[in-house]
């Protein structure tokens, strides 16, 4: 998609009624910017294996009144126990089937960025943070108030499906005010013929707030997915995060965390699962801008066929940010000889009284480990399946909330098999 | 049960077997001892099935079956096992999960029902006092943080669990206390019955203490040199395997 593409959609989207004119101006300036700064190139660090060209091959449209659902979406073939679901369909709200549960308050874009009078968090670290304020649609903006224990995930659905070629960029805040929890779960699913979808989500956690946060990102084949998260953390606060994806033809997840506070912990799980000539790739910085604090990314992939894959991870501990813990690893399974994986662990420390590790490996399956299997009995292709889950099983294993980690495994064993 | 004539193998275009000749009767106990890169544990591979072994020449016939081209898994649901000299360690992996895995996979292939999580449960439960470990054993990852003896006594159980007509033990006796041993021993010596054959390899007779074999055979540079009676490791402990 052309810089020209994009202008002649940004105006579109300006003359519309129903995108509120208070967010003109900083929808504005971040356009203006993101003309400037214009798309990543590979001559960037961070964006040397990741391969734009396709995306900006294509030509999106904004998601319009026409792209919204004929009738009420079936979400049946989502069901997760024990959970409450907002849907978004093509970017449009689908206030029927969507609720929260208690102890959430529940806001539009424009509500939130009045409630913020016009100071809404945004991010400049990429183009397509930029692309996503100028651009953002279908805002969820989630508040706990103080000493609030959630105790009913919240899921947000975001369901992508249609002919015509359209882009969605969600926007979402979670604020999580102090000595609360919330496990909050982020879903892409569908079948869009054309799909680029650009979310940018922050999250905010005050003093001694608790976020689990799962993000499954099952886009359609022909999807050009990028992500944009922006965590703040406050002193003893925890976040952990976990990460499940075998969607879309192309997936690029930008994440940052900072911890801003004393004893403030966040543990980043990812695992992807790419095969055909998919591309999966993730970008993570974690900040230790505090003593105290505390950090681990477990970052796996598993690759068939042509597929592609990154993983560029960055620990940055601050000056004065002494005795932290600092933890990165990275493990890929290469199941092709054409697969092909590019993996960066980085730590940068500033500070001399810190524990930090980082590792990266990347191989094949074992053959002495397939070869154990069968000699007890256990077909090959039985035992390849064994063996891989047996890879990835680690990653998800720490959620805490039974549904969706059953929801998950059901999704990792239909993919291995 | 298993005729071995002969066998021939190489690895990487090496040849390791050069002409094995060894034939096992149900209820029997062979001991297969030698000096180190005699080519004993590539019998015990090769018997097994291990691809990276290329058998070049000879006849290997399993219950009038031939070997050769066989898959291991359907070795295994034939009827044999092989306890590892080196087990592997699998991360990830819950060790009862593999081995319902393993139960089932060979009654499926002897053509008996699988057995449902609480009939294996109860048969493991069994199988677990004989190898003196108890139930925390089974819902560890496969061999992950196992002791050297642990690995092995993981080994018997699974040979228990599976019931094969032969079971190929390579050095299972290895680096194991005397305690591990003793346990090792009897589970075998439990196990021992008119149908069912046994081949250890080993490099030592103090396991022999604890069991009666009917032969002693001594593989050097690939073939078997020498048969005799079980009195022939202790000759071989005594003067080692220059005389030969």
């Amino acid at each position: 998609m052309s810089l020209t593409n994009f202008q002649n959609e940004f105006q579109k989207l300006l003359d519309r009624k129903y995108f509120s004119p208070e967010l003109h101006p900083v929808r504005k300036d971040a356009f203006s910017k993101f003309e400037a700064i214009g798309f990543p190139t590979q001559k960037w660090e961070n964006w040397r294996f990741t391969n734009l060209s396709a995306l900006k091959e294509n030509h999106y449209l904004i998601s319009e009144v026409k792209d919204a659902p004929q009738k009420t979406p079936d979400i049946s073939n989502y069901k997760i126990e024990d959970l409450q679901t907002i849907v978004i369909y093509n970017g449009h709200f689908q206030q029927d089937i969507s609720s929260v549960p208690e102890g959430v308050q529940l806001l539009t874009g424009s509500e939130y960025n009045e409630l913020k009078n016009n100071q809404l968090n945004h991010s400049e670290k990429s183009p397509f943070d930029l692309l996503n304020t100028a651009f953002m649609d279908s805002g969820v903006c989630l508040i706990v108030g103080k000493n609030t224990i959630v105790g009913t995930p919240v899921r947000i659905l975001f369901i992508s499906d249609g002919d015509s070629s359209i882009m969605v960029n969600p926007r979402l805040h979670i604020d999580i005010e102090s000595g609360s929890l919330l496990t909050f779960i982020e879903e892409y699913v569908g079948n869009a013929t054309s799909l680029f979808q650009n979310e940018a989500v922050y999250i905010t956690i005050e003093k001694n707030s608790e976020v689990e946060h799962i993000r499954i990102q099952s886009s359609s084949e022909n999807t050009h997915h990028m992500a944009n998260l922006h965590v703040e953390q406050f002193e003893d606060s925890q976040y952990n995060f976990y990460q499940y994806e075998d969607g879309g033809k192309f997936s690029r997840n930008n994440i940052y965390v900072d911890l801003n506070g004393e004893n403030s912990e966040c543990r980043i799980n990812c695992l992807s699962l790419s095969r055909g000539t998919q591309h999966l790739d993730n970008n993570i910085v974690v900040n230790h801008n505090c003593p105290h604090t505390d950090s681990s990314q477990i970052v796996k992939s598993v690759l068939f066929d042509k597929s592609t894959g990154v993983f560029n991870g960055r620990t940055v501990v601050q000056k004065d940010a002494q005795k932290i813990v600092a933890h990165q690893s990275n493990k890929n399974l290469l199941l092709s000889k054409s697969a092909k994986m590019n993996s960066n662990p980085q730590l940068e420390i500033y500070a001399d009284d810190v524990k930090c590790s980082h590792g990266s490996t990347t191989g094949q399956l074992d053959d002495d480990a397939l070869f154990y299997f069968q000699s007890r009995g256990i077909p090959k292709n039985e035992a390849f399946v064994l063996l891989v889950s047996g890879f990835v099983i680690e990653v998800m294993e720490k959620i805490k909330f039974e549904p969706i980690k059953n929801y998950i495994d059901k999704k990792m064993n239909t993919w291995i098999a | 049960m298993l005729k071995i004539k002969n066998l021939h193998a190489q690895v990487e275009g090496k040849e390791i077997l050069k002409g094995v000749n060894l034939s096992v009767k149900p209820g029997e106990l062979h001991v297969i001892m030698g000096p180190n890169g005699a080519g004993k544990s590539t019998l015990a591979n090769v018997l097994a099935g291990r691809d990276k072994f290329e058998v070049t020449q000879g006849k290997m016939e399993f219950s009038g079956n031939s070997l050769v081209d066989m898959l291991p898994e359907n070795r295994a649901g034939e009827g044999m096992f092989l306890s590892f000299q080196y087990p592997v360690a699998i991360p990830g992996v819950n060790n009862m999960y593999f081995l319902k895995a393993a139960v089932n996979a060979v009654r499926k292939y002897r053509g008996d029902d699988e057995l449902d999580a609480v009939t294996f449960l109860k048969m493991i439960r069994e199988k677990l006092k004989v190898v003196e470990l108890d139930d925390s054993f089974i819902h560890r990852p496969v061999n992950e943080g196992f002791s050297g003896g642990e690995k092995k006594r993981n080994e018997i159980l699974q040979m228990i669990s599976l019931e094969p007509k032969l079971a190929i033990l390579d050095e299972t006796d290895s680096g194991l206390d005397i305690d591990a041993l003793r346990i090792v021993a009897e589970g075998i010596n439990n196990y021992r019955n008119n149908d069912r054959a046994f081949i250890l390899i080993t490099h030592y007779q103090r396991m022999l203490n604890y069991m009666k074999p009917d032969f002693i055979h001594v593989l050097m540079n690939g073939k078997i040199v020498k048969s005799g009676p079980k009195e022939l490791a202790h000759e071989l402990e005594e003067k080692g395997y220059s005389w030969i």
